[in-house]
């Protein structure tokens, strides 16, 4: 759930990490609730002997589609009410399975100064409990200054 | 290149029509996404000081993405299949108003990724409408084999025709 106020483009450093948001640990509920709120029924989510026996799969796969969710609540919430996420980005590189507890993880890796607002590039990802990284990403979020106007919304890209 | 045929790349620069959603971005729908991506914010529920500048409630920012699904009175895949033990539950490999990649509709499916700029939220009672293109399909040699890359543009906009999100979406065929 969203917390805290405003955050300001002043207010941290390259460096900074994000608040670990932590999901889990994950079971078949949690995926089949998944599958039903967005209508998707392909069976490796929620079938296991399917999964395993036709799919050669190690184990129920959680989607792809909720851990970009995840991402995003962690990217939301970081910028708070008055920014805004612009981009995210992030690559499927690993599974994982019902069982697992995912931290989702961010960290500034860039600031930019801009006329109207500033600009956040975050490294960002999903590890499980081995600490296996699974959706290496990036994002770029837009934050107002201490004492500036909130991010413009509808969100007005920076011209470039 | 022994799976980007000729007949494959007539499909690169293919747009799809504009689709629309079957159903608007309903409360009832709304909650039950937030509760299942375990996100419940004030922002989704109901108007508050924290969505006010966003013209009241709002659906997650990936909503827009989930919103397409099968109108009433459409084909139901799941009983035309359900004799089939090699169907996996997914009605096709198309996606995003696209037709199916008819030369590779054999290949499996996985989802690579996505690259997506948001510009503002979907809210309650708007309707959601989007419009893909096959941006770009490359082979390319991997430890696994031969894999395509396809990748898939889509844009969302709202009832008004004012733009909420793009995506840039890399599916992985082999």
């Amino acid at each position: 759930m969203a917390m805290g106020g405003p955050r300001y483009f002043e207010d941290f450093d390259v460096g900074t990490a994000l608040a670990v948001l932590e999901k889990g640990p994950l079971t078949s509920a949690h995926l089949m609730r998944w599958s039903a709120a967005m209508e998707n029924w392909h069976k490796i989510h929620y079938d296991k002997p399917f999964a395993i026996e036709h799919d050669k799969l190690p184990g129920l796969l959680i989607n792809g589609s909720l851990k970009q969710q995840f991402i995003l609540q962690l990217l939301k919430d970081w910028v708070g009410p008055t920014g805004w996420v612009w981009k995210a980005s992030f690559q499927f590189r690993a599974m994982n399975v019902v069982g697992e507890t995912l931290s989702v993880w961010g960290r500034v890796s860039a600031k930019r100064d801009g006329p109207a607002y500033g600009l956040v590039d975050i490294d960002l990802g999903i590890t499980n409990d081995e600490g296996k990284e699974s959706t290496p990403g990036k994002a770029t979020l837009a934050l107002p200054y201490r004492g500036g106007k909130p991010v413009p919304y509808p969100f007005v890209p920076p011209q470039s | 290149m022994a799976l980007l045929t000729e007949a494959l790349k007539k499909y690169i620069g293919l747009q799809s029509e504009t689709e629309t959603a079957c159903d608007p971005v309903e409360r009832g729908a709304v909650r039950r996404y937030a509760q299942a991506i375990q996100d419940e914010d004030p922002i989704f529920r109901e108007a508050c000081p924290n969505n006010a500048r966003f013209g009241g409630p709002v659906a997650p920012p990936l909503y827009p993405t989930h919103l397409f699904r099968r109108a009433f009175g459409a084909p139901d895949p799941l009983q035309e299949r359900a004799r089939d033990p090699d169907f996996d539950g997914l009605a096709s490999a198309a996606s995003s108003g696209l037709p199916e990649l008819e030369p590779i509709k054999h290949l499996a499916l996985l989802n690579g990724g996505s690259e997506i700029e948001f510009f503002r939220y979907a809210r309650h009672g708007e309707t959601v409408k989007l419009r893909s293109r096959y941006a770009d399909i490359v082979e390319k040699e991997t430890s696994k084999g031969p894999m395509l890359f396809v990748i898939i543009e889509t844009e969302y906009r709202n009832g008004d025709d004012e733009l909420l999100m793009k995506t840039r979406r890399t599916q992985i065929r082999r």
